[in-house]
């Protein structure tokens, strides 16, 4: 009896497709740019994508849970001053500041968290109040840009490693890596289980409350290494981060296929979706597109990922359709 | 164990929502390895008093002990503890998870890393669905793929699972058309000792399950009885408060073969339909038979545009339509129950009222502002229809119960005056006096000039209900029964697909019949 029918049941997932477009982004890319295809070139190329990759990894973790989560630019604005001000001042500042950014997110994530979970008040709401505070926070920290990074953070960060390897890349695998296992984990279980239905997993004997706490948690530490990632990008601090970027956090997750309703996706299409965004900036500079109809062209292509995205839903109902007449010719009545 | 003493107690319990009452000092007594039947119409207090033992809900007041111990249970992983687990009616799985991952929630097992391996996971969740009985479900397929029936019988078995000593089964055969895989799966849970409380509607089941039943009526426990002294008239008088006599309104054909048929269905296809037609006339309520999953509820979405048609088309008072979208159903006449009244049928923050006035609110609006007064007239001449209480009209629908959902779905689908009702199994989860009260409906609805296509998996009700019934299998119309051949018996075994000589030559008679018309 059931016959495993795995293999073509599971549907492609939508990261897929997004990885399908980051492919054709980056050919054209290198028909401009053919200096993008070598070692320096992909270092650069990946240094400019993993704060947005990160932090988008972060917000992913929240909105399968279906809640909204603004406050990314707002930790990233304080941990990244924190980066520019503390990692100079105290011996092994490097390591030292990576603990602290940590913690900061953790602990903001955790007021979003427990704001949403446990007040029960509108994640989208709660998280642009947590934002707001967190920018006066930066702002205090450091009053204008400026500061100074540890030379270690901007220096080893933005370089390879064993002679091959783009220290931004090994870290972005580290994640795609912690992701795959997480994913297997209960709370990553819980985490898709309370996103597709709170109730149903309320009545399953899951934690509703605690799963939503923890991912706002995961999701601020997430937004805290993005700061120091950006740190060493930059090699000073901003507490003045643009609010567009949030923006681009929340194309990234789209563009990766995971859905604002919670439940479905995953943290793989968000890193590939913030993959695409950098290299559409790439590329209409290097294309030499006046800066004016840059985000025209922005707009446009994320348009036309989103929809990308949404063929792989298109296709998996096709094989749905198909299966369940298989299923049908299966059954057996009594 | 003494088994004179109750596994499960309950003293007094009470529980308000605001202005309602839902459960009134409820007090009873589970044995260990008895079925006890809870009985009641929709909106007694059933499913509290579920939702109260399970954990879900608090109560205001009273005293449970489970096994000698005073049980206050917070969530439903005390419930579990303490031994006790619950299969609910609306169901607690989670679709997007496979069926091996919903069997083993809340915690799935894990290894020495802490991660789940799905491998195992689903190795051992097929041995679990071959020793309840389970086939045709693969255990790595995701649960939303899965048909009604097939999930219930999940949710059935996860309960089962966790070698409760106290079960509860909140309408467990609400969508399953084959009772006897549950009754089976009782019968050895009582053998081993595990108490059962067996909420439903359904008398039958009562009496084959259980020896002892409780009643709720508006909270209130109005009876505890032992199943053997009991007379159905009993059952009914007691859980509607008025004596019911009949339980099926009297058919009296009103089938008008004058006018052209109100719907006509020629050749269509769609996805898991295959090749059907069939016409339904002006004063008749068609039923359809099926066992589980052979594409009646792909039919039903195909002719309200929710699926598109392959081949086919439609033809309704004579002229042929094209329907592409449930709207341009309703304009066509043709207006569906759904099967899924949670999901598909109503709109959960909304009032009863603006549940039952949507499709028509352009009729209660000037320069599309919706005026207030003419609303009501409207929703109260609907609810009329379907002997809804007007105090039901104001909350929001999902504080109603499912009977009277399901009255305020039939109310709106009424007040557009549609030519077919396209009624999906609209008696499933709803209580004995409403169903008597939509049966009345269809009747009434068809006897003034209307049709209705009707399906349900209580092979009673098309019995008693219908003019004429056709058999759907595996996609396709494989018989027709009139009115005087309809039994339990028959339809039974042409929705097996395998008909016996007699059913077989009587199959054929009617088919002539059918196509000589």
């Amino acid at each position: 009896m059931s016959q495993s029918t795995r293999g073509q049941r599971r549907p492609i997932p939508s990261s897929a497709f997004a990885a399908l477009l980051y492919g054709i982004m980056f050919a054209i890319y290198l028909l401009y740019s053919p200096s993008a295809i070598t070692l320096a070139g992909i270092t650069d190329l990946l240094n400019n994508t993993i704060v947005l990759a990160i932090a988008a990894a972060g917000l992913t973790l929240v909105i399968l849970t279906a809640e909204l989560d603004l406050s990314s630019v707002g930790v990233i604005a304080v941990t990244n001053v924190i980066v520019a001000t503390v990692s100079t001042k105290v011996p092994g500042g490097a390591f030292i500041t990576l603990i602290l950014v940590c913690l900061i997110g953790l602990l903001v994530g955790l007021i979003n968290g427990w704001l949403v979970a446990f007040l029960g008040l509108q994640s989208l709401a709660a998280t642009l109040g947590t934002m707001i505070a967190c920018q006066g926070v930066a702002l205090l920290i450091l009053e204008a840009p400026g500061g100074e990074v540890a030379a270690f953070i901007m220096n080893r960060l933005t370089d390879t490693v064993f002679g091959f390897m783009p220290v931004a890349g090994l870290i972005l695998l580290l994640a795609v890596a912690g992701w795959l296992l997480f994913r297997r984990t209960r709370l990553g279980i819980a985490i898709y289980a309370v996103g597709t239905d709170a109730l149903a997993a309320r009545l399953s004997g899951l934690n509703v409350k605690a799963t939503k706490w923890l991912a706002f948690g995961l999701a601020g530490m997430a937004y805290g290494l993005a700061g120091y990632m950006l740190g060493a990008q930059t090699g000073t601090g901003d507490p003045r981060i643009s609010n567009s970027f949030l923006l681009y956090v929340f194309a990234a997750v789209a563009i990766g296929g995971t859905p604002l309703g919670g439940g479905r996706g995953g943290v793989i299409g968000s890193v590939v979706g913030a993959g695409i965004l950098t290299v559409m900036q790439k590329l209409l500079f290097a294309v030499g597109v006046a800066e004016f109809y840059t985000n025209i062209f922005n707009g446009v292509i994320m348009i036309v990922a989103i929809l990308f995205g949404n063929l792989s839903a298109i296709l998996s109902l096709r094989q749905k359709a198909i299966m369940s007449q298989h299923r049908d010719g299966q059954l057996v009545p009594n | 164990m003494d088994s004179s003493a109750p596994i499960l107690q309950a003293t007094n319990l009470h529980k308000r929502y605001g202005a309602t009452t839902a459960l009134d000092e409820v007090s009873f007594s589970l044995y260990p390895g008895e079925v006890c039947g809870l009985l009641g119409e929709n909106g007694a207090g059933k499913s509290t008093l579920v939702k109260v033992l399970s954990g879900i809900v608090i109560p205001d007041a009273g005293e449970i002990i489970l096994d000698r111990l005073p049980y206050h249970p917070r969530n439903i992983l005390d419930a579990k503890a303490a031994g006790l687990s619950t299969a609910f009616q609306e169901l607690s799985l989670i679709p997007t998870l496979s069926v091996a991952v919903n069997l083993f929630l809340p915690k799935p097992k894990v290894n020495a890393l802490r991660l789940v391996s799905m491998r195992s996971l689903e190795e051992e969740a097929s041995a679990i669905l071959n020793q309840y009985g389970i086939t045709g479900v693969s255990p790595s397929a995701l649960i939303g793929d899965l048909p009604l029936a097939a999930r219930q019988r999940i949710e059935i078995v996860r309960a089962m699972l966790q070698n409760p000593r106290v079960l509860l089964l909140d309408e467990p055969t609400a969508a399953l058309s084959e009772r006897e895989w549950l009754f089976g799966l009782v019968d050895g849970l009582i053998a081993r000792g595990t108490s059962i409380l067996y909420v439903t509607h359904r008398l039958d089941e009562v009496r084959r399950l259980c020896k002892r039943c409780i009643m709720l009526r508006n909270g209130k426990k109005v009876l505890e009885a032992s199943t053997a002294g009991m007379t159905d008239d009993d059952v009914f008088s007691k859980m509607a408060g008025r004596s019911v006599v009949e339980s099926y309104p009297v058919r009296e054909s009103s089938i008008n073969d004058s006018a052209p048929p109100v719907l006509e269905v020629r050749h269509i296809s769609a996805a898991r339909v295959n090749e059907i037609s069939f016409a339904v006339r002006r004063g008749e309520v068609l039923g359809v038979v099926a066992l589980e999953g052979q594409g009646q509820s792909a039919l039903f979405k195909a002719l309200v545009g929710l699926t598109p048609l392959k081949q086919g088309h439609l033809v309704v008072d004579g002229k042929r339509v094209v329907i592409r979208s449930p709207r341009a159903a309703r304009v066509a006449g043709l207006v569906l129950v759904p099967e899924e009244r949670k999901s598909e049928g109503i709109f959960n923050d909304l009032s009863t009222a603006a549940n039952i006035s949507i499709p028509i609110i352009n009729q209660a609006a000037s320069f599309d502002f919706i005026r207030g007064k003419r609303e009501r007239r409207l929703v109260e001449r609907g609810a009329a229809l379907v002997d809804l209480h007007s105090r039901y009209l104001p909350p929001n629908i999902d504080a109603l119960s499912g009977g009277n959902q399901q009255k305020a779905i039939l109310a709106r689908s009424l007040l557009t005056e549609p030519k077919c009702l396209l009624l999906f199994d609209p008696t499933r989860g709803v209580d004995v006096g409403t169903k008597y009260n939509i049966y009345r409906v269809i009747r009434t609805f068809v006897r003034e000039g209307g049709a209705a296509l009707f399906y349900s998996t209580e092979l009673d009700e098309l019995v008693h209900l219908c003019d004429r019934c056709i058999v759907i299998y595996r996609g396709t119309v494989v018989a027709e029964v009139s009115e005087k051949e309809l039994s339990p018996h028959v339809l039974l075994s042409l929705a097996a697909g395998h008909a016996s000589e007699a059913t077989q030559s009587m199959i054929t008679a009617n088919s002539r019949n059918g196509t000589s018309r």
